[in-house]
């Protein structure tokens, strides 16, 4: 058919406000994701944990109310401390705090393989085909296109973490049927959402900088395995060496971890769960009379330090004279490993800034 | 006007590629001409104010370049002359993708790609990837993504580049009817003279940066007062002596005789040779300069 055939129409619609252009490019990125199979079932499996959390918040709140429907399996909960299946629901912000802590720890693996998946060919394949000039002679500006790309991995991090944590906790309040829930775990909810933007911000601004800087997009997942697998041995390495205590902030993982222990107050709930587990075991072994006590546990699984561990205050073996206790292993504290996701991100920054250019320096 | 510049200047380190040019455009369409290195990629970079100009100011449809850019943008289609492909997307997505990125809704895109797809003869082609299309599909895909949105003014930088001729000739006609029959401002930067001469009407020659002619075509291939071009039906080397008798230079050029009259002669003087020598004569047209001979005076003039 020979061209001009079909007549050309003015178009005369309605346009979209220019603040949201960044959204075509997200869309776009998203729909495009979605023919990757692997990545279909790498973000199915990433809704198993939800489930659990989920399941587990129900089981807990019928719990709470002594629900009858439970006494079938009850004796899950037989190992629990007196004091715990006396009064769960002041048990409640700790159990939920550790339940949601538990899911961002593994949502944070399902995160990596997500965007290893997604990220690199979000800038690599513009770079190597070329598609700059068509994003920036359009009424776009650089940081519209950098939204828009970071934008897609962003929907993916928040569509296994953020938004299953929040129907898990809408699910839990529901179960729950008690107004004083929203008092006790706002915290868990704000500690969700909070990770939730430091895991996508940090993961997905890496992410874009790697993809930046190679047109071949095996090189950058390459690039993104590494980070995560070197980081772990350079700490297992420098466990050998004085700068020991400092060595975790050399993994990108453990730095993650350290800042999500610190949004959830992972440790202090942790701590308050074991003394009122060790208190159970004593109370256990002191009605025993005799023999060793049964590990206090939940759901059959056993919580809290392993049997035959000393007590934290169990007496310990004498030192030399001239011993000089050193408190140089403690991990350096979360306010550090902060700083490295917030220097990592703003090198990130630097990156697509120098790499993804104006046309001023195009071809 | 659809295009005014003033003293633009833009130079990448030690070169100039802008120097102090000042131009203003008609509405239509334009050519903009220049050999290789004249500024004509830069002057388009910077009235899409993608470059950050050292100096001058421009308004493109009535906006400023510097202020807004992104109006210009909009109100702009713009066909870059390089290679450039959203990736993993079939034609029709290409282009609706390039609607939705001036803020189209999607639907609206989508709806308004397949039509400009049938425009521009793509047609059961628009369901494969990009990637797998020839030079001259990738050509009329960026202009149906150049033009999805219905621009004011729509820019194409070397369009026919690396095409064979009839693809050439597809893209020209394309450009015509959008120009002549859609009512379509564009501007044409090309090094092939025939093309600019095939769908412009107003060319702008650009050399090292410098405004070296503009113009209407029509004007410019001005007839020369004493240049005439005739065929006769006899030997044209013999009345070519005739006419030296009396004092006309003339020079064969194809199947004619392109001659040159003294001062104070007038066409009169070659019916007198012809009467003369009983020579018929066919053909006789006052000669008009060629857009080629144009340019290369402009040129040569800055050279």
């Amino acid at each position: 058919m020979p061209i001009l055939d079909q007549g050309y129409q003015h178009w005369d619609g309605k346009l979209a406000g220019r603040g949201l252009r960044w959204l075509a490019i997200t869309r776009q990125g998203v729909k495009a994701q979605f023919k990757n199979r692997w990545m279909v079932s790498t973000l199915v499996g990433a809704l198993a944990p939800a489930l659990a959390l989920a399941g587990f918040l129900v089981l807990w709140g019928l719990f709470e109310q002594q629900a009858t429907i439970l006494e079938p399996i009850l004796f899950l909960f037989r190992d629990l401390p007196q004091e715990i299946r006396d009064g769960p629901k002041a048990f409640r912000a700790t159990f939920w705090t550790l339940a949601f802590a538990l899911f961002f720890q593994v949502q944070t693996f399902f995160a990596f393989l997500l965007v290893m998946l997604v990220g690199p060919d979000l800038i690599s394949q513009d770079l190597r085909f070329n598609a700059l000039p068509l994003y920036l002679s359009r009424p776009l500006r650089r940081v519209d296109y950098f939204l828009g790309k970071f934008g897609v991995i962003a929907t993916f991090l928040v569509a296994i973490m953020l938004a299953p944590a929040l129907l898990a906790y809408l699910i839990g309040l529901a179960f729950s049927l008690d107004p004083s829930v929203l008092r006790d775990t706002w915290r868990v909810l704000a500690a969700s959402a909070a990770f939730s933007a430091v895991a996508a911000a940090s993961m997905g601004l890496l992410m874009l900088a790697m993809s930046s800087l190679s047109r071949n997009s095996r090189f950058v997942t390459a690039m993104w395995v590494a980070l995560w697998l070197l980081g772990g041995a350079a700490v297992d390495a420098a466990r050998q060496t004085p700068a020991r205590a400092w060595a975790p902030l050399a993994s990108y993982s453990d730095d993650l971890a350290s800042v999500r222990e610190a949004l959830f107050d992972h440790d202090a709930h942790w701590a308050h769960l074991s003394d009122v587990f060790s208190r159970g075991r004593d109370a256990v072994r002191g009605a025993a009379g005799f023999g060793g006590p049964r590990r206090t546990g939940l759901f059959g699984i056993p919580i809290g330090p392993p049997r035959g561990a000393a007590p934290p205050d169990a007496p310990r073996p004498p030192m030399p004279p001239d011993f000089e206790e050193l408190d140089d292993d403690a991990p350096p504290g979360w306010p550090w490993s902060a700083g490295v996701l917030a220097g990592l991100a703003a090198g990130s920054v630097l990156v697509l800034s120098t790499r993804v250019r104006s046309l001023d320096r195009l071809k | 006007m659809l295009i005014e510049l003033e003293d633009l200047t833009k130079t990448y380190g030690a070169v100039t590629a802008l120097a102090g040019l000042t131009v203003a455009m008609p509405g239509g369409s334009v050519g903009l001409l220049g050999p290789n290195g004249a500024g004509k990629t830069t002057m388009i970079r910077g009235l899409l104010g993608l470059i950050r100009l050292d100096s001058g100011r421009g308004r493109v449809l009535g906006m400023d370049v510097e202020r807004q850019a992104l109006e210009i943008r909009q109100a702009t289609g713009f066909v870059p002359e390089d290679e450039c492909l959203f990736p993993n997307v079939t034609g029709v997505q290409f282009v609706a993708y390039a609607g939705e990125l001036v803020g189209m809704p999607p639907r609206d895109a989508l709806r308004r790609a397949h039509e400009m797809l049938d425009y521009v003869g793509l047609d059961e082609a628009r369901y494969r990837r990009v990637e797998s299309y020839s030079t001259g599909m990738k050509q009329r895909l960026k202009i149906a993504a150049g033009i999805v949105h219905d621009p004011k003014l729509l820019i194409l930088d070397e369009p026919t580049n690396g095409m064979d001729p009839a693809g050439r000739s597809e893209i020209l006609a394309l450009c015509r009817d959008l120009a002549r029959a859609k009512g379509m401002n564009l501007l044409i930067s090309s090094h092939l003279l025939p093309d600019v001469e095939a769908v412009c009407e107003y060319v702008v020659v650009l050399g090292r940066g410098r405004l070296l002619a503009r113009g209407k075509i029509a004007d410019l291939k001005r007839p020369h007062d004493r240049e005439y071009e005739l065929r006769v039906r006899g030997d044209h080397d013999a009345f070519a002596r005739v006419l030296a008798r009396r004092g006309v230079e003339s020079s064969p050029i194809e199947d004619r005789l392109l001659v040159a009259l003294p001062a104070g002669a007038d066409a009169a003087t070659l019916w007198e040779a012809a009467e003369a020598s009983s020579e018929q004569i066919r053909m006789l047209r006052p000669r008009r300069s060629t857009l080629e001979e144009v340019f290369l005076r402009a040129v040569g003039g800055a050279g």
